[in-house]
């Protein structure tokens, strides 16, 4: 009953949250595939790239003035490309000087999952120590005017940005990683990285393209979030773990399954405020996340590492 | 690029760079990351480059780049001298000796009791406010991170919710002592709590660990952290139960002793606690001991060491972990009763989720498996820090960005921990020979429906 | 700089020792030892120093201590008042008719509970704190609370607004506080809200803080005995994502939405509002009225108003506050943000109790002092009732306008207009 009287104005939300989500997943889920690591400093190169997108868009925009028309297109382009790259160097060097070693040395899950929860204190303890540890607001790029309605529900142009930036992008990696070599890699290693390797496939490179790409992701969606919401040094804890259930949603190790278990995840999260109160929209994730532990562990689509979809 | 199979392969083309020039490369970044981390400002949202400008543009940094170099300098000096090599052999002897007389039992104990002997008597000549800090921070943590141990260190498992289990221990003693907004309509003493918030963590963490210890280890990792933010929620959320953000409603009663005519009452003093906490430390150090080398502790070596191996074996081993589990999960309740009575005043924002990242911090500084070690770990990284509130040298709020780092240095360079126990050490040199698993993280082999 | 050098040395030769260590049995020897050096080493310095050895010539010297947060999320808070405090002292001792000179010792408890005790143990074992400004938060004050009374130490709030604090049955006996608690502001505010706004509906959201749930249940009563109609809802303090609650707020009808909460939710809040259709009157108390409100929420902050027990003094007509904001300015490097004058009337109050004192300060008779002190401060005239309360108690309503927080009035002005 409480879901059928404002069934639109809440699913319009949980969408544009949904994307973002299930942008982030990607990142967990690629990491998880290639190397069956739950890589918990994801959440931090989400939110160095909200970071990086904040700086570069409080550089170019005066305080006080919207842009608009080509200007604003522009600005939030140029975020969100800052966003991404700067989040894939994260994570480019966050494999590179935390993991590989780990990797060169054969060590157990146990030591990867530890330096992983480090890396992650690391980074986003320093980056409040940098930016302090207030929420900070990105600046106003677009007039944010409602552009249609569907059923009393006012869609948004900053929701429009988020979800078809989002959509784009994981079409993108759709294709790179079914038709590109690159992909191939990356499927081989999802598979078996052993018979991999002794097909010259280079691991080392293809791991650390794995991370690149899952950064560039997840570093575009902090600054989406960011414009959405705030900055904060704290911002990717939650949605990253909200980010990696829905991977286990979907099945994680699947790229497709993370888009819908992202999408999923964002919708029954924004639905169930209708129905309670707004105290326990974290706990939702959570006994997602339990539930489908319990009664399908594979998840959705199912944990077909490696596959083309 | 050639293709074999259908697939790229690059064939590498040999670029010289000297080995020792990337080192010295390390070294200078590590030398300026340090002094970003030590710099004391704090930044500000509205100047991004206020911290990067106070550590980088000061002669500061020279001093630091210098001290890179110079230890630089030195490594390589030590490499190409293999100093290394030569102190270990001229040492050999008397390290076989210390080896023999350190592995007697009579040095063993007499460490022990040294140990002891020094834990009950420094504390008196500190000040009041190492006092308090040795009961509210370092005995607290100790008991937790020995707890911990458990878990981590034997059965190799990692929990990210252990400080939830802490804050139910805490909880039911405010419930009990008919501090929180329901009332049992009896209230009892402290000591009588311990072991119903004993067992009370025992189910929870039954309950917690039965449908998501038989799926890979690495996924209870996130669903105890999962655990935590939703015991969290409850605690702020259900006001009417438990007071919500607002803490308890009455303050939680001191520890009282009132039978056979002997009567004592713990007040705001530190030290009878730090007693009474040491009393514990004791009684549960004891037990997990014993504990160690039984047909328990061995099952969890097995465990660790092949889980595969182990369940063809005979040992069941989904329930030994469960077991490992709710061990730990009970000893921090133990210390949530000690806690919560102690301080008086608890709130949900007792017990952040960084709080069980950082025990684990502790343990692994220590050296997982090795009691001493953890105990040492504990006691010295929440020691440590208070001195450096004390002396206003490191910001408070720097600490986490601190144990971060601890935690991934330590995991790179020293996975055995500061102290530890001869078994890991072993097991962590065969997994990098692929023998052995070293943890609990694959799936169980008997779990999975 | 040079110490910054020394630290780092220490700290790379630490790293080295640490790595050196390789016998299980040499580090169990050597750790206790360490301790119990590292301890002995720090007792000696924050013992407490002989009261003549302060810097004025034969003067003993005293310190008002200051317990809140410095550091961590809430941190401004603390530093709006320690900078007040740390003024108050500087021209105490400049005027020279002292006779002791005032330092200040700064206990940083991150405004968190847990960390209340410890801090409040810091000024404790300082024997020459004499009186302490704070704990700048309710909660951090209900956990060192007990330690104070149990050392005779007054603490005076400028800022903890819980109403159970001055509940005979918690036994704090040196607790005192210049701000009424949040049931006089909730009152207000609801009346405010129901008389003034003449609003039939009010949409309530607490931030499920001890402050916010306090103050949201304060109102909550005025409103319904005034006869408004009252939705209530929560949202945890942290919580990312404001969506979900806006939406309900606008599908709510409500003609006015008070939050109850701090400046950190509260702007999130008003940016997810003003992504939905809501038209009612936007509403929060004093821990929303910062200027950082405004600065977080950007143009979504324009038109929120505020209640608050305290006087802004950017705002304010009168000299003598103006020439504290000079002062405060200069010395601070920011202009006075909320509860800075507060805290200074707090550190002035300390002062004159003290002065008569002369050179025979004590804990005792700083408390018995402020039992009877009358004492006109910047915010109000400085009177306490017997469970430590203020006496005057006025309420403030503040509304952001074209990017500044402005003055609109005291809320029984309001209402009678």
């Amino acid at each position: 009953m409480c879901l059928s009287q404002h069934f639109w104005q809440f699913l319009i939300p949980g969408i544009t949250l949904g994307c973002l989500y299930a942008l982030i997943a990607i990142g967990y889920t690629l990491v998880y595939g290639v190397l069956q690591l739950i890589n918990f400093a994801h959440s931090e190169v989400f939110m160095t790239g909200g970071f990086a997108g904040l700086f570069l868009v409080q550089a170019l925009v005066t305080t006080g003035v919207t842009p608009h028309g080509t200007e604003s297109v522009l600005y939030v382009v140029l975020g969100i490309c800052c966003g991404a790259i700067f989040g894939g160097i994260v994570a480019f060097l966050l494999e590179r000087v935390a993991y590989r070693p780990l990797r060169r040395r054969n060590a157990p899950r146990l030591i990867y999952l530890i330096t992983a929860i480090g890396a992650s204190l690391f980074l986003f303890n320093l980056a409040g120590k940098l930016f302090g540890r207030d929420k900070v607001n990105v600046p106003e790029l677009y007039t944010n005017g409602v552009v249609f309605t569907v059923f009393g529900a006012q869609v948004r142009v900053q929701q429009i940005i988020i979800v078809c930036t989002a959509l784009g992008m994981m079409l993108m990696l759709d294709a790179v990683v079914n038709r590109t070599k690159l992909g191939a890699g990356i499927r081989a290693v999802a598979q078996d990285s052993q018979t991999a390797s002794l097909m010259g496939v280079n691991i080392n490179r293809v791991i650390s393209q794995t991370f690149v790409i899952g950064g560039l992701l997840g570093g575009a969606a902090g600054f989406l979030f960011g414009t959405y919401l705030n900055v904060h040094y704290q911002m990717g804890f939650l949605p990253g773990i909200k980010a990696f259930a829905a991977a286990v949603l979907g099945g994680i190790g699947n790229i497709r399954g993370a888009m819908i278990g992202g999408l999923l995840l964002g919708i029954v999260e924004s639905l169930s405020q209708s129905c309670m109160s707004s105290q326990w929209i974290d706990v939702v994730a959570f006994v997602v996340l339990i539930l489908v532990l319990m009664f399908r562990p594979t998840g959705i689509l199912g944990q077909r590492l490696g596959r083309a979809a | 690029m050639s293709q074999v199979g259908g697939l790229p392969v690059r064939v590498k083309r040999s670029r010289k760079v000297d080995p020792r020039l990337v080192r010295l490369f390390g070294w200078l970044v590590l030398g300026a990351l340090l002094r970003l981390m030590t710099v004391t400002t704090e930044g500000t949202a509205t100047d991004h480059t206020l911290v990067l400008d106070a550590a980088f543009k000061s002669t500061a940094l020279i001093w630091w780049l210098l001290g890179a170099v110079a230890v630089w300098a030195l490594t390589e000096l030590w490499r190409a001298r293999k100093v290394g090599s030569l102190v270990s052999d001229r040492t050999a002897g008397a390290r076989k000796q210390w080896r023999t007389v350190s592995d007697r039992k009579l040095t063993r104990q007499l460490a022990v009791l040294a140990l002891v002997l020094a834990a009950l008597i420094i504390p008196n000549l500190m000040s009041e406010f190492y006092q308090r800090v040795l009961v509210d921070q370092v005995a607290v943590f100790v008991l937790l991170a020995v707890g911990l141990n458990v878990v981590v260190g034997w059965s190799g498992l990692l929990d990210l919710g252990y400080i939830a289990f802490f804050a139910i221990g805490a909880y039911t003693t405010a419930y009990f002592t008919g501090s929180l907004p329901v009332t049992p309509g009896f209230r009892l003493n402290p000591f009588v709590i311990l072991p119903i918030a004993v067992i009370v963590c025992l189910i929870a963490g039954l309950l917690l660990g039965a449908p998501t210890l038989r799926l890979r280890g690495d996924y209870l990792a996130i669903v105890t952290l999962g655990f935590h933010e939703i015991v969290q929620l409850f605690l702020v959320n259900k006001n009417n139960w438990t007071g919500g953000n607002q803490g308890v409603s009455k303050p939680i009663p001191h520890f009282s002793i009132n039978i056979f005519g002997i009567h004592y009452q713990w007040t705001l003093d530190s030290m009878p606690y730090w007693y009474l906490f040491m009393g514990m430390l004791a009684i549960v150090v004891f037990l997990f001991a014993r504990l160690e080398h039984s047909k328990v502790g061995r099952s969890w070596t097995a465990i660790r060491e092949d889980e595969v191996a182990a369940a063809a074996s005979g040992v069941p081993t989904v329930k030994y972990k469960l077991m490992a589990f709710s061990i730990g999960a009970s000893t921090s309740g133990l210390a949530g009763v000690l806690y919560g009575s102690r301080l008086g005043y608890i709130n949900p924002a007792s017990f952040p989720v960084v709080l069980s990242i950082t025990v684990l911090s502790y343990v692994i500084f220590g050296g997982m498996g090795a009691i001493i070690g953890v105990i040492a770990g504990a006691a010295l990284l929440t020691f440590l820090p208070a001195v450096f509130q004390e002396q206003n040298l490191v910001r408070q709020e720097d600490i986490p960005m601190w144990i971060g780092a601890i935690l991934v240095v330590m995991m790179l360079f020293r996975p055995q921990g500061l102290i530890p126990s001869r078994r890991r050490r072993r097991e962590l040199r065969l997994a990098q020979q692929g023998i052995a698993d070293a943890d609990a993280m694959s799936e169980a082999p008997e779990g999975r429906q | 700089m040079v110490q910054h050098e020394q630290k780092g040395r220490g700290l790379a030769l630490t790293l080295q020792w640490k790595r050196c260590v390789v016998h299980k049995k040499t580090v169990l020897a050597a750790a206790p030892v360490m301790i119990g050096a590292l301890a002995l080493s720090s007792c000696s310095s924050s013992k407490s120093k002989p009261a003549s050895a302060g810097g004025g010539g034969n003067k003993p010297s005293y310190t008002i201590g200051f317990q809140g947060p410095l550091t961590g999320p809430n941190a401004q808070l603390g530093i709006n008042i320690d900078n007040a405090v740390k003024l108050a002292v500087a021209q105490a001792n400049a005027k020279g008719d002292l006779p002791f000179t005032l330092k200040v010792a700064e206990a940083d408890d991150q405004g968190d509970p847990a960390k209340g005790p410890t801090a409040a143990q810091q000024l404790i074992g300082n024997s020459n704190v004499m009186g302490v400004v704070g704990p700048t938060f309710s909660g951090a004050t209900k956990a060192a609370q007990p330690l104070f009374t149990q050392a005779n130490l007054a603490s005076v709030s400028a800022s903890a607004t819980n109403s159970s604090l001055t509940d005979p049955a918690n036994g704090f006996k040196t607790f005192f506080r210049i701000v009424p608690p949040d049931s006089t502001q909730g009152t207000a505010a609801a009346d405010y809200m129901a008389k003034a706004l003449k609003a039939k509906s009010v949409y309530l959201i607490d931030d499920k803080s001890d402050y916010g749930v306090g103050l949201c249940g304060n109102i909550k009563t005025q409103l319904t005995a005034d006869g408004v109609n009252v939705v209530s809802d929560s949202v945890a303090a942290g919580t990312n994502d404001y969506s979900a609650a806006a939406t309900k707020v606008a599908n709510s009808g409500t003609q006015a939405m008070y939050y109850c909460g701090y400046y950190a939710d509260a702007a999130p809040l008003a940016k997810a509002l003003k992504n939905t259709p809501y038209t009612g009157k936007t509403l929060s108390g004093d821990g929303s009225n910062d200027p950082k409100f405004i600065s977080l929420a950007g143009s979504a902050g324009e038109g929120w108003q505020f209640t608050c027990p305290c006087l802004s003094a950017a705002a304010s007509t009168d000299p003598t506050t103006q020439q504290f904001v000079k002062d405060y300015t200069a010395s601070a490097n920011q202009p006075p943000g909320t509860y800075s004058p507060e805290g200074f009337d707090v550190a002035n109050t300390l002062i004159t109790v003290m002065k008569p004192l002369g050179t025979n300060v004590t804990r005792g008779a700083v408390v018995t002092g402020l039992r009877s002190v009358d004492f006109k401060g910047l915010t109000k005239q400085i009177k306490f009732q017997p469970n430590g309360e203020v006496t005057e108690k006025s309420i403030f309503v503040y509304q952001v306008k074209n990017g500044q927080i402005t003055e609109v009035g005291t809320v029984d002005k309001l209402i009678a207009s």
